[in-house]
């Protein structure tokens, strides 16, 4: 199969260290200062976003705070707000979708334009031009010290390999033509979805580089080095055809929970599985499905991992519901094991049938209970009704900024 | 470790209201009042609104001449301005 040599129509943005950057943006003093932001400030906390800056240190994004500190002293954190992430990420969004309906974000700080079928109201413009003009846009109505990175390719995959090839605040183009050159500069780990595992597999079949995995057949990648279609979606993808604009099928939704204070203490971590579920539960709601699974999961202070999970034959979306689920889980964990993170999820997630009316009395009570609640809660913040079981663990455990996807950001805000 | 002090005090504030300005400055503090000192702001961070219950907050991220930032919220039902929180020159 040649490289597709189509002209490149989809452009991916990609804010620079986004949650850093948005804090620098606001702290004028902080810019051009090494600084990071993590969800809750304390000793041993991890870094979730680190400016350009600090990054230029060697500080990376999921080191400790401590190991950030040793080394550079001055390091300066804050905490997450995510109102102002939300600014940020509702303006970036109004800029893209003013060139094109067939926008999309895959990420708080990432979203991809397709141009396909626009070129009428391009007036002739080339993408690139259009990619400086939204740098522009991102300075003058985001921040002057907000930055993008632009990625102009025939595929969401190259496109975003080309945001990433000079950070920051780059602007670079990716097609058939300088594919090759594009490939002979980067490692196999620089590809977006070629982590250590994936190199070792690549590895063991003699593929070393990108320009090998390139030149690899279709048949060696699906039938020996993958052993699936993903060989064939790999071939594909590196030669820019487009195999990644689906939409992937809602798996779990869950939340977890590092304790400030590891505990044994069963009734303080039964408050806080209570906070888990209700947590859960309005986002099972808000996507309008059920689930049927349920899962309890722990790592523990002597380093083992507890986990306990059932598939049930009904499903459930209240969160009573959940709990009553989850606390069956809950109490398979050992006694006296001091927890250190605690998590559920839910699974065999299907869509909701609330809108069938059900035979039993209790349910439907349960039904409209809940219901009444979440509007409750919609209309005053949230937690403000709540399960009685709930109250230690809403005193200490904060909403974090949701890193995988936007689904949640509208939640999110509710409480923040 | 995080520079910021939480003060959390109602202050006087002179604000400015463009009629030409794009939208990130069209309104915003432009001298505040605190402890009988006038601060004069001389760069705005970042403006944004969030909620607080059912009330209108609008955040504005304020820097001064001495490398000094600033949190103010205006209340929008109350119509007061708060000092939340402020950094001192890093």
């Amino acid at each position: 199969m040649k490289l597709n040599d189509e002209k490149p129509m989809i452009m991916f943005i990609d804010l620079n260290s986004a949650f850093a950057t948005a804090e620098q943006q606001a702290h004028p003093s902080l810019r051009g200062k090494p600084m990071g932001v993590t969800n809750r400030i304390s000793k041993e906390c991890c870094v979730i976003a680190a400016s350009y800056e600090a990054k230029a240190l060697g500080i990376k994004v999921g080191m400790r705070l401590s190991d950030a500190k040793a080394i550079y002293p001055g390091f300066v954190i804050l905490e997450t707000d995510a109102p102002k992430y939300h600014q940020v990420y509702e303006k970036l969004v109004r800029i893209m979708k003013s060139y094109s309906p067939k926008t999309f974000m895959k990420s708080i700080d990432e979203g991809v334009i397709d141009f396909h079928g626009m070129e009428p109201v391009l007036n002739g413009r080339t993408l690139q031009e259009i990619g400086y003009e939204i740098k522009q846009r991102v300075k003058d109505e985001i921040g002057d010290w907000m930055r993008i990175n632009v990625g102009i390719a025939p595929n969401i995959f190259l496109a975003k390999q080309a945001a990433g090839w000079h950070k920051p605040d780059g602007l670079d183009t990716i097609d058939a033509h300088n594919l090759r050159a594009y490939y002979a500069e980067m490692e196999l780990t620089d590809l977006t979805g070629i982590a250590d595992r994936n190199e070792a597999r690549l590895n063991s079949y003699g593929i070393m580089t990108p320009l090998q995995f390139l030149d690899a057949d279709e048949y060696t990648l699906k039938k020996r080095v993958f052993r699936s279609i993903t060989g064939t979606y790999w071939f594909r993808r590196l030669r820019g055809y487009e195999i990644d604009d689906v939409t992937t099928k809602l798996g779990m939704i869950g939340r977890q929970w590092v304790l400030r204070n590891p505990t044994y203490d069963r009734d303080k971590l039964r408050s806080y599985l209570a906070f888990l579920c209700e947590t859960s539960g309005v986002k099972v709601r808000y996507r309008n499905v059920e689930a049927r699974g349920i899962c309890v999961w722990a790592s523990l202070q002597n380093g083992e991992f507890f986990q306990s999970k059932r598939m049930y034959k009904s499903s459930f979306f209240t969160n009573q519901e959940i709990f009553r689920r989850a606390t069956e889980q809950f109490n398979q964990l050992p006694s006296g094991v001091i927890v250190q993170t605690l998590g559920i999820y839910c699974y065999g997630v299907e869509p909701s049938r609330r809108s069938q009316i059900g035979m039993f009395e209790d349910t439907l009570k349960l039904e409209e209970l809940t219901k009444a609640v979440d509007e409750i809660n919609d209309f005053y913040g949230a937690f403000t009704v709540h399960m009685g079981t709930t109250l230690e663990g809403k005193k200490v455990i904060k909403q974090k900024i949701p890193f995988g996807g936007t689904q949640y950001f509208e939640l999110l805000l509710k409480r923040a | 470790m995080d520079p910021t002090i939480e003060i959390n005090e109602m202050v006087d504030i002179v604000p400015i209201f463009r009629a030409r300005a794009g939208t990130l400055h069209i309104c915003m503090p432009w001298k505040m009042r605190y402890h009988g000192q006038e601060i004069e702001f001389t760069r705005l961070g970042m403006r944004h609104p969030t909620e607080k219950g059912k009330r209108m907050i609008h955040v504005f991220e304020m820097g001064d001449e001495n490398s000094n930032d600033y949190r103010l919220e205006f209340d929008s039902e109350r119509l007061t301005w708060t000092l939340v929180s402020m950094i001192g020159g890093i």
